[in-house]
């Protein structure tokens, strides 16, 4: 069984007017449960469409989507999954532990065992002492891991995550990846995990997807042979170095492609 | 820190008032005893005693009897006036902003509601007050549901009703649209239905947009009701105390003034409510959108 299916999906936008684009053509991807699958290609590849397609933000104009073996619309309604942007997009009115509670709320469950969570989840990312301040008195980094925590703090099957490190300094980051990697082994969680960082996609992925532009699709898929276990000692292993230089060289292709079709510009998805 | 920004703000607002004052009694000293008058007009104001009576006249005014002979001190006329129209137009107040906030949401949820009814409600407010106080007292006077009767201060109410309801419909249409699209996009993955995102996103995200509203819709309300009292002839409030009082300019120049104080009074006594709000409301958000 499948954790994430989609199969032969297409999204074009403003179909048959001069305006049209080719967002995705014949997208095939299969992400089984607890596997971390990156996206990473140049800008306009599609991936954050892709990403929004499987989200249910957006309908495929053909092809399916399919999580959990639900369709992406069911999926949607029992929040199936969780997400978090490159903005960190905290509600400023809420203190960070109700932001964390937000998803809870709406899924209707009471206050104690809310709080419980939000305790939780603020341990989780390492800002136990900042529960009752509000988000605008916390750092970018601060925020970004505060909206990691909301995303995660349902313990969705699947977490949908477009570049949530992309704001953050180069220690939290690595910190925040190794986080990640120890949350979704701990809980089964599959990710699906936009990115411009090889070496994060390498770091976390067990495959990385390369997509590229105009239209946009996969252009290869590399497996990332590190083992489950990953540290810090990864980061210097030899089959780090092998699987970033082999995602670079497959980049390496998309990027002829992006500069010759470069007089046409496409619309960028964010 | 909540205090110390009540402090400021009333500190603040008797600076004002002493500015006034200062300018009132200095223009007496300088400006024209009959006016002045550029190319046959008259453009500056008569400094006399009648046009212009001294602060501590019209203040001292509040201490005598309304009416020669009276017992009744003026002061509790006037206060009573003022409370009789706060009542009025916190009931108009109140009324418009359920309709105001009611139509945001409506237009807010369809489009075509929108569409089709804010030119209405933009042209609604091009109708002049004057003329339609007689027709809504009218046509209250007509109106009986069951064993409620209409009673003449809701005419009132309702012109301020009239008044108070569109700056606080378009301020909260404004609010509501005002939501960022990522956030609405975070609300749509949790499948969050419409009333949920309007009560956990939209109406948190209006709240800068709705305070100021509130303030114009409350000193709104004010308006309507005092003209309302003018034009109908409603006894008890401070309109009619206006026009009484006016009447008797010439005799006792500062007795009017005292009725004007109240319904400025008033007017700030509304929007000092509204303000304690904003206080109140804003006082955990970033310091940039407090308005």
């Amino acid at each position: 069984m499948s954790a994430l299916e989609v199969v032969g999906t297409s999204k074009i936008f403003n179909q048959g007017s001069p305006k049209q684009v080719d967002a995705l053509v014949d997208v095939n991807l299969t992400v089984n449960p607890g596997e971390f699958v990156s996206l990473i290609g140049p800008s306009g590849c599609g991936k954050s469409t892709l990403l929004r397609l499987i989200a249910n933000l957006l309908e495929p104009t053909s092809g399916s989507v399919s999580v959990n073996k639900k369709t992406a619309a069911q999926a949607r309604l029992d929040q199936d999954y969780g997400m978090a942007f490159q903005q960190a997009g905290l509600f400023d009115w809420r203190t960070v532990s109700k932001n964390i509670e937000l998803p809870l709320e709406l899924k209707g469950w009471d206050k104690a065992k809310r709080e419980a969570r939000a305790k939780e989840m603020l341990e989780l990312v390492k800002l136990p002492e900042f529960a009752d301040l509000y988000p605008w008195q916390l750092s970018g980094g601060m925020q970004q891991r505060i909206a990691i925590a909301r995303a995660l703090a349902a313990h969705p099957p699947l977490l949908l995550m477009d570049e949530p490190f992309g704001a953050l300094d180069e220690m939290t980051r690595e910190y925040m990846q190794g986080e990640l990697l120890r949350i979704c082994g701990e809980t089964s969680t599959t990710v699906v995990f936009v990115t411009h960082s090889i070496p994060e996609a390498v770091y976390l992925s067990n495959r990385v997807v390369v997509m590229s532009p105009r239209p946009g699709r996969i252009t290869s898929v590399i497996e990332v042979n590190l083992g489950s276990k990953r540290n810090e000692d990864t980061r210097a292993a030899d089959g780090f170095f092998r699987s970033i230089t082999a995602v670079r060289e497959a980049l390496r292709g998309t990027h002829a492609d992006h500069a010759a079709a470069n007089a046409v510009r496409g619309v960028e998805d964010r | 820190m909540l205090m110390r920004r009540i402090a400021y703000r009333s500190s603040m607002f008797v600076l004002a008032i002493a500015l006034v004052v200062a300018l009132w009694e200095g223009y007496k000293v300088v400006g024209p005893q009959d006016g002045g008058k550029l190319f046959g007009v008259s453009i500056l104001p008569r400094a006399n005693n009648t046009a212009m009576p001294h602060v501590w006249t019209m203040l001292s005014r509040y201490g005598r009897p309304e009416v020669r002979g009276s017992d009744t001190k003026i002061w509790s006329v006037v206060l009573s006036g003022t409370l009789f129209s706060l009542r009025l137009s916190l009931v108009g107040f109140f009324l418009g902003t359920t309709i105001g906030v009611g139509l945001a949401v409506l237009m807010s949820r369809f489009k075509v509601v929108q569409r089709g009814l804010l030119p209405y409600l933009v042209m609604s407010q091009t109708v002049p007050l004057i003329a339609l106080a007689p027709l809504v007292v009218s046509w209250g006077g007509k109106l009986e549901i069951g064993s409620f009767i209409w009673p003449r201060w809701l005419s009132a109410s309702i012109l301020g009703t009239f008044l108070a309801f569109f700056p606080i419909a378009v301020g909260t249409l404004r609010g509501l649209a005002s939501a960022p699209a990522a956030a609405v996009e975070l609300m749509d993955s949790y499948a969050a239905s419409w009333r949920q995102t309007l009560f956990k996103l939209r109406f948190p995200a209006a709240v800068p947009f709705m305070v100021p509203a509130f303030k114009l819709g409350a000193s709104g309300a004010v308006v309507g009701v005092v003209v309302a009292e003018i034009s109908t002839g409603l006894k008890g409030g401070i309109g009619r105390l206006i026009i009484e009082y006016a009447r008797e300019a010439t005799g006792d120049p500062a007795k009017v003034f005292t009725a004007v104080f109240g319904a400025a009074a008033l007017g700030i006594t509304m929007s000092g409510l509204v303000a304690l709000s904003d206080v109140l409301l804003m006082r955990n958000r970033p310091k940039e959108t407090s308005a």
